[in-house]
């Protein structure tokens, strides 16, 4: 009897499927025949990869080539987008552009679509050198800004402007992510020169707004003469600011991001944030897919590409945003 | 023994419906009904379905365990520590067991000794065994390990990959100790009526303890499979994965008020659950569609259960 009943389920599912496979069709992404790519991103609750998938479609539909765009759920699960890369090898995509929820653990991954002579081409966080090394993959290019570049061109930015004389806090992406982990680098190697540039608090806050502010908040509890917050995303950075005005400290903190997302451009021409740094990832999406549909034609693609990066401040805040 | 004729009959239905979806998506695409993909569902579903058998002798047993999630990431970063240190493969993995196999144990005791609810004792283990593994990596993953470790994952036989195999040995394991040993029947029985089966005289807290126990140990096999499969134990690794777990197996029909269920339906619930996301990215649906179409389906499958009962009320 139960399982006459539960037969009402299963049409349910099969509509849903249908329509959702359906709806997708309608959008121009089915099977048509033409070659089909496919851009696996980290997750799609970060304006950062919304404005990356925006970047590739058009790429897409300039080049005339299908458009597969897949997510994890969440940007710490690593296994989530192994399994959509390999879903992806499955339905015989021509060519795949990635980046990578985890430098070391999508290695694996990409020595299937390698094995499967699938191009694929990294995008924003780089693989770990040595473990691709090690496991012998292979890739197309790699596509993206200079992270350690970004982080250096914050740092000379804040010794600039605090004239040699500031109490640190950075806020940390996921620990291991070589992405977080070279703006780190660029940025401590910036301020090196100046003495009086000290960091007094680095604490992980995973690129989340939640976190990044309270992390920050604690942080402010134990160190309350910091004057600088350095977070290493815009969406940390922005959770920092109200982390900031819940103390009562408007006004009174620096706060540097990187990624230079719409939120924190127009945080920065209110005066609430004080810098950071645009990494045009609609650009990168774009350059990534082009990279991508040349490596499936068997054309030469560059080892390297690189997606312009530069400072934003009151000054060129909005302006920039409405190039785009 | 009426709660395993309506199991079976249960199950039938969620088998019909695995191989409805099957037909479903042979039918809108090409690439679903290929050898090389199904094994590849196989292979993604195992690391959810071990955890899943380990979460259906503790649903059976009317309880919960939120902490499976991070028990992985504890038992994996204890395996990845203990290759790095260069200890054999056999101890690295019968470390990490045991470590799983301990925090489940230690759930148990507070569920048991301490009289907790089990989604309060579990929910405080989620944070704790998370916190652990954080502290003993110090946030970082510990990765890179040689070939044979890895062969766990990457290994072939007859083009059926490893993790595969381990699943299918979990589940007869676990599906003997639950329908064969008297354990597996007291399982049953603390589900069905607790104060019942104290009264006819069965120890409760030694066989409950042993049930978290039991999904501890299942939880740090999942884990095995994991860190070899991505080179590398994360300690945020396994973040929700109670949730798929717990999805698994009510869809296979194993009910959240315990004392029936099996594992029978819990791995066609993983299955259907695998083969759903696989079919989602093949069709390529938008992920934020996934979401819901997979929401859907726990709610649908849970409130089919729920609707019959109230029913034969």
């Amino acid at each position: 009897m139960r399982a006459l009943h539960r037969s009402i389920l299963y049409p349910a599912v099969a509509t849903l499927v249908a329509l959702a496979g359906g709806c997708n069709r309608a959008a121009g992404t089915g099977t048509t025949g033409r070659p089909r790519v496919a851009l696996v991103m980290k997750t799609l609750n970060n304006p950062f990869f919304i404005d990356m998938q925006r970047g590739a479609e058009k790429a897409a539909k300039d080049l005339d080539v299908d458009l597969v765009v897949q997510a994890a759920d969440r940007e710490t699960d690593v296994e989530r987008q192994m399994q959509i890369v390999e879903n992806l090898i499955q339905a015989h995509v021509g060519a795949l552009a990635l980046t990578p929820s985890g430098s070391r653990e999508v290695v694996p991954v990409v020595g299937k679509a390698n094995a499967a002579k699938i191009p694929v081409v990294i995008v924003d966080t780089r693989l770990d050198q040595k473990a691709a090394t090690d496991a012998g993959v292979k890739t197309a290019s790699f596509v993206g800004s200079d992270n350690y570049r970004g982080g250096q061109i914050i740092g000379e930015y804040l010794v600039k402007v605090a004239n040699g004389r500031a109490k640190v806090a950075i806020l940390e992406g996921i620990p291991g992510h070589e992405t977080g982990d070279s703006r780190v680098r660029g940025f401590k190697d910036a301020i090196k020169g100046s003495p009086g540039v000290t960091i007094v608090a680095s604490q992980p806050a995973n690129w989340e707004r939640d976190q990044g502010f309270n992390v920050f908040q604690n942080i402010l509890q134990a160190h309350a003469d910091i004057d600088t917050v350095f977070a290493c995303n815009d969406i940390m950075a922005l959770g920092a600011i109200e982390a900031i005005s819940a103390a009562g400290k408007a006004g009174q903190i620096r706060v540097l991001g990187f990624d230079a997302i719409d939120d924190a451009r127009r945080a920065i021409t209110d005066g609430k944030m004080t810098a950071t740094v645009a990494q045009y990832p609609d650009e990168m999406g774009r350059a990534a897919i082009e990279a991508a549909v040349k490596a499936m034609k068997g054309e030469a693609v560059p080892a390297d590409i690189g997606v312009r990066i530069g400072l934003i401040t009151k000054e060129n805040a909005a302006r920039d945003s409405d190039k785009k | 023994m009426r709660h395993r004729l309506s199991a079976s009959g249960r199950r039938l239905g969620t088998l019909a419906g695995l191989f409805g979806l099957g037909v479903l998506l042979w039918a809108l695409t090409p690439h679903f009904l290929t050898v090389s993909n199904l094994l590849n569902v196989l292979e993604q579903t195992s690391i959810n379905a071990v955890i899943a058998a380990g979460m259906t002798f503790v649903i059976i047993s009317a309880g919960i365990d939120l902490s499976v999630g991070s028990l992985v990431a504890v038992a994996g970063v204890v395996l990845a520590s203990t290759l790095h240190a260069g200890m054999p493969i056999t101890i690295a993995l019968a470390a990490s067991l045991a470590v799983g196999f301990a925090f489940g144990l230690l759930n148990g005791l507070a569920i048991t000794w301490g009289r907790l609810p089990p989604f309060i004792a579990t929910l405080g283990m989620m944070s704790i065994a998370r916190g652990c593994a954080l502290l003993f990596t110090e946030g970082r993953p510990v990765s890179g390990f040689d070939p044979a470790f890895r062969s766990i994952a990457t290994a072939r036989l007859l083009g059926i990959p490893a993790p595969v195999f381990v699943t299918i040995a979990v589940y007869l394991m676990a599906h003997f100790v639950l329908a064969e040993t008297r354990f597996g029947r007291y399982v049953y029985s603390m589900g069905g009526n607790e104060e019942a089966t104290r009264l006819s005289g069965v120890n409760v807290r030694l066989h409950k303890t042993l049930v978290y126990g039991v999904s501890g140990l299942a939880s740090a096999v999942a884990a095995v499979l994991l860190t070899a499969r991505l080179n590398s134990a994360q300690p945020i690794a396994g973040i929700m994965y109670e949730l798929d777990a717990i999805a698994a197996t009510v869809i296979g029909g194993t009910s959240l008020m315990g004392g029936e269920g099996g594992l029978g339906g819990t791995i066609i619930g993983a299955l259907i659950m695998g083969v759903l996301r696989n079919g989602l990215n093949l069709l390529g649906v938008s992920s934020f569609v996934q979401q819901i179409v997979i929401g859907l389906v726990i709610v649908f499958a849970v409130l089919i259960d729920t609707v019959l009962k109230a029913r034969k009320g």
